[in-house]
């Protein structure tokens, strides 16, 4: 019983920021219509935020995850100017395109802070312990709070404001949209901005929990495809609940099984979806 | 008469050039040579207009297949390699089944799924495959001799010249492949699904038969890769190994028989060769990522456009 | 004896929509036979069904007895149905020859075995000189090493055509091959349909152009709303006055 409810605990942190990844990307996908390679890289460049800021520096842990968020989601506006805007036309480019920046990401990373891994300080000690077997660390707590914080603002934002009528109108149609007067460059400049700025932030926010290297975005980026693909392309309410999903059954099976099983489990998970409903579980849309 | 030079001239070529190079430079030839393999068994998947993202776990099933043939079986190594390839297109067939379900941006995120729980089995069972480690001691290629010359294959020039006759005689099964009545109903395939249907093209069939022949050569590329280099292991045909093969594709160009070659030789050279020679040992990866950027940005159609650009311009003068 | 060419009550339905509702007609072997019907009367998903292209809801295609439908539009196209389709959808990126030895695919089926060691010689001659034949007919053969795609809208639906023609049919499914030609084209057009009508070839075809169908077809099947309406010869369909009506009614209903 303690063992079920340690590994549902693990399971919510793990949902959490995955979320935030998987969020990030299919907005993106949306509005530009690009899968973005890069998307792993952008959390790494989150999490070397903090590297720089909180560990090397010694700022306050909270000014790393804003510089994160902001560095990264202005990460994001150099990649919509600089490779997804010239290549709007050609899929397959944006696609090289951002691997090319992945490339250099990684090489810029491991440039600047070497290929070891980071030591982080811990953020806090502290730990909730519910029983003496079920315990969970304030600082996944943090990940957790602040998943459920930004990705509920951003479905106001969406939903209430006229930014995000704007947004969601440029995902389902562009050129309808243009029709309504809608400018589809200022859309895409803020939904890279966010989708970026989110991954930047779960980069940041987890830097201290996992281990820090250049490499560190290539299972993110697998993870956030499965998710994306079992949540359909496209829907952001499947993409979050395709990641709870994926972080109950990975984290389960990694603890009763092993983590390769675990992967196994998640990529069969996301095949079966591609063939029996390759639109995704919550997709309706189809944008191939 | 002129085909017939160029031909002779291109073989002396390709037979001397070993010998101007360095040891290591050598071996990276040998690399190329295999990878030319790769490449232009990818471009004829994408003859049907289909991207795959698991080309290279297929290379990597020819190479554990005749890895494993040699080893455990004791065959003989050009056996074992020929099998490699024939494994590789029988599970190409095997995964066409779910695969094709899908198209377009389906398949490309379907295919990487398969590769990837391909890659995680053998990562899991530590028997046959050897688990994370891989398989280590692959029997080399037995040393032969054709009277003028002596194959001793701890050479990498041996190895050049042997993978150099195999990758040829498959490059010319391609060619005529794409050239063939069956190279014009891929095309069908790829720009009109519903028109070639219309003229009793059965999609499903041609589509699996060119991820079939596809994968097979790639198998082959695999095996020849394993038996040279002696050992594998489920990283070494991973997405990043992919990647690169994607990149010779695009930068190279798919319109054209040459265009991934292209692609595979001048980045392939401009890496391991000019990068390396300058000194720029760590930012290799960083120039390499910027060269793909400008490359798509500026060459969307691939270095192939440039060639046609030249020849077409001197036929006009 | 069977029919040559029979749809039984055949009904498609797109959601809670019913497109076509069970609609029956025959087709005899040799003749032109034309499907018309206003704005919306399911012309074009009858004529989907038929080609394979849509699985109808209930209902049956049969061809000489055998019941077609719900195959595959290859499987259909097999059996000697093969269809053109509207606007200019044609291999765009391909030679007009390649686009005519694409049609050939079915009489000299290509073979990879033999393609890779050089014995199909006498196939890919054969297929060629068929090709050709076929670009002939419709008066396309100076144009064979054009690109398909910079051909004018004319002579891509004469292509589109002579690609079906290709493949030896025995029916021709032809999906508004007026649309678009000028009247001199259109009367050439026809002129090439009797004349494949001649070689013993049915044709079924879709069209809006009253004037080219009047002229034309032996029978004429019309609908409305999906149902059957009438059929008869071009003289009884165009006084027939529930065609008159459907299509004064149809024509204030869309206005």
């Amino acid at each position: 019983m303690d063992l079920l409810a340690q590994t549902g605990l693990n399971a919510v942190y793990a949902a959490s920021y995955i979320s935030l990844i998987a969020v990030g990307l299919v907005l993106i996908f949306g509005v530009m219509g690009v899968i973005n390679f890069a998307h792993g890289e952008l959390y790494m460049a989150g999490a070397y935020s903090v590297v720089l800021i909180y560990s090397d520096f010694q700022l306050p842990f909270m000014v790393a995850v804003a510089v994160g968020l902001l560095f990264v989601g202005c990460l994001g506006l150099l990649m919509e100017r600089a490779l997804f805007r010239p290549l709007k036309d050609n899929p397959l480019g944006g696609l090289v395109a951002s691997i090319g920046f992945l490339m250099i990401m990684q090489a810029l990373a491991s440039m600047g802070f070497g290929v070891r891994m980071e030591h982080i300080p811990p953020v806090t000690q502290h730990v909730i312990e519910f029983s003496e077997r079920v315990r969970l660390p304030l600082s996944r707590l943090y990940v957790i709070i602040a998943a459920v914080v930004l990705l509920t603002v951003l479905w106001v934002f969406l939903k209430k404001t006229r930014f995000g009528w704007a947004l969601r109108a440029a995902a389902q149609d562009p050129e309808a949209a243009a029709l309504q007067g809608i400018s589809i460059k200022q859309t895409a400049r803020i939904a890279m901005f966010i989708g970026a700025g989110l991954a930047g932030i779960a980069g940041a926010l987890t830097a201290p929990l996992v281990s820090v290297n250049p490499h560190m975005g290539h299972s993110v980026i697998v993870t956030a495809f499965i998710v994306i693909i079992v949540g359909g392309v496209g829907s952001l309410e499947g993409a979050v609940i395709a990641s709870v999903v994926y972080a109950i059954v990975h984290t389960f099976v990694t603890t009763f099984f092993d983590g390769v099983v675990a992967d196994i489990t998640g990529l069969s998970l996301m095949l079966l979806v591609l063939i029996v409903k390759p639109t995704g579980l919550f997709g309706s849309a189809d944008r191939a | 008469m002129r085909n017939l030079l160029i031909f002779i001239v291109g073989a002396a070529a390709l037979i001397t050039l070993p010998h101007f190079l360095s040891f290591s430079q050598q071996e990276i030839l040998v690399f190329l040579t295999i990878n030319i393999l790769l490449v232009s068994s990818y471009r004829l998947l994408t003859l049907t207009g289909e991207w795959s993202l698991g080309h290279v776990v297929i290379m990597g099933v020819g190479a554990y297949a005749s890895a494993l043939f040699s080893k455990e079986l004791g065959l003989y190594v050009p056996v074992s390699i020929l099998l490699g390839g024939i494994v590789a297109a029988l599970l190409a067939v095997l995964l066409s089944f779910p695969l094709f379900r899908m198209k377009g941006f389906y398949f490309l995120i379907g295919s990487f799924a398969a590769g990837e729980i391909i890659r995680l089995l053998w990562k899991r069972f530590r028997d046959p495959f050897g688990g994370a480690k891989g398989i280590k001691g692959i029997d080399p290629m037995p040393d032969f001799s054709i009277g003028i010359y002596d194959f001793d294959f701890f050479e990498p020039i041996s190895y050049y010249y042997l993978s150099a006759m195999i990758v040829a005689a498959c490059l010319w099964i391609l060619w005529r492949i794409e050239r063939s009545p069956v190279g014009l109903t891929f095309h069908a395939v790829h720009w009109q699904d519903k028109l070639a249907e219309a003229s009793g093209v059965n999609l499903r069939a041609y589509r699996t038969l060119a991820f079939a022949i596809s994968s097979g050569f790639a198998g082959i590329a695999g095996a020849l890769l394993a038996h040279y280099i002696g050992t594998i292991n489920p990283n070494s045909f991973d997405v990043e190994v992919m990647v690169f093969v994607l990149t010779w594709a695009i930068v190279g160009g798919t319109g054209t028989f040459y265009g991934p070659i292209l692609g595979c030789i001048v980045l392939t050279v401009l890496n391991e060769i000019v990068l390396r020679e300058l000194g720029f040992e760590q930012m290799r990866p960083l120039i390499y990522g910027a060269i793909m950027i400008l490359s798509i940005l500026f060459m969307p159609k691939g270095l192939e456009s440039v060639v046609q650009r030249i020849i077409s311009r001197r036929a006009k003068t | 004896m069977t029919t040559f060419l029979e749809v039984d009550n055949l009904t498609m339905r797109f959601g809670g929509l019913t497109a076509v509702d069970g609609l029956s007609f025959k087709v005899e072997h040799g003749e032109i036979h034309g499907l018309i019907g206003p704005n919306g009367a399911g012309k074009t998903t009858t004529f989907n069904m038929i080609s394979g292209f849509y699985t109808p809801t209930s209902g049956q295609v049969r061809l000489r007895g055998e019941d077609i439908s719900g195959l595959k539009m290859h499987e259909v196209a097999r059996r000697g149905v093969v269809r053109t389709f509207q606007h200019s959808t044609l291999f765009a990126e391909l030679s007009v020859m390649d686009n005519a030895l694409v049609g050939t695919h079915m009489p000299f089926r290509p073979n990879i075995f033999a393609a890779i060691i050089g014995w199909d010689k006498e196939d890919r001659e054969g297929a060629r000189a068929r090709a050709s034949e076929a670009l002939e007919f419709f008066g396309l053969d100076h144009l064979k090493d054009d690109l398909a795609g910079d051909l004018s809208h004319g002579h891509q639906r004469a292509l589109g055509m002579a690609v079906a023609y290709a493949s030896h049919p025995d029916v021709m499914l032809l999906d508004e091959p007026f649309t678009g030609m000028n009247p001199e084209e259109t009367r050439q057009m026809m002129e090439l349909m009797r004349k494949l009508r001649d070689n013993g070839i049915t044709i079924l075809l879709v069209e809006h152009d009253m004037q080219a169908i009047m002229g034309l077809c032996d029978k004429i099947t019309c609908m409305s709303f999906g149902k059957f309406l009438a059929e008869g010869g071009p003289k009884e369909i165009r006084n027939h006055p529930a065609v008159i009506e459907a299509y004064l009614g149809g024509a204030r209903h869309v206005a």
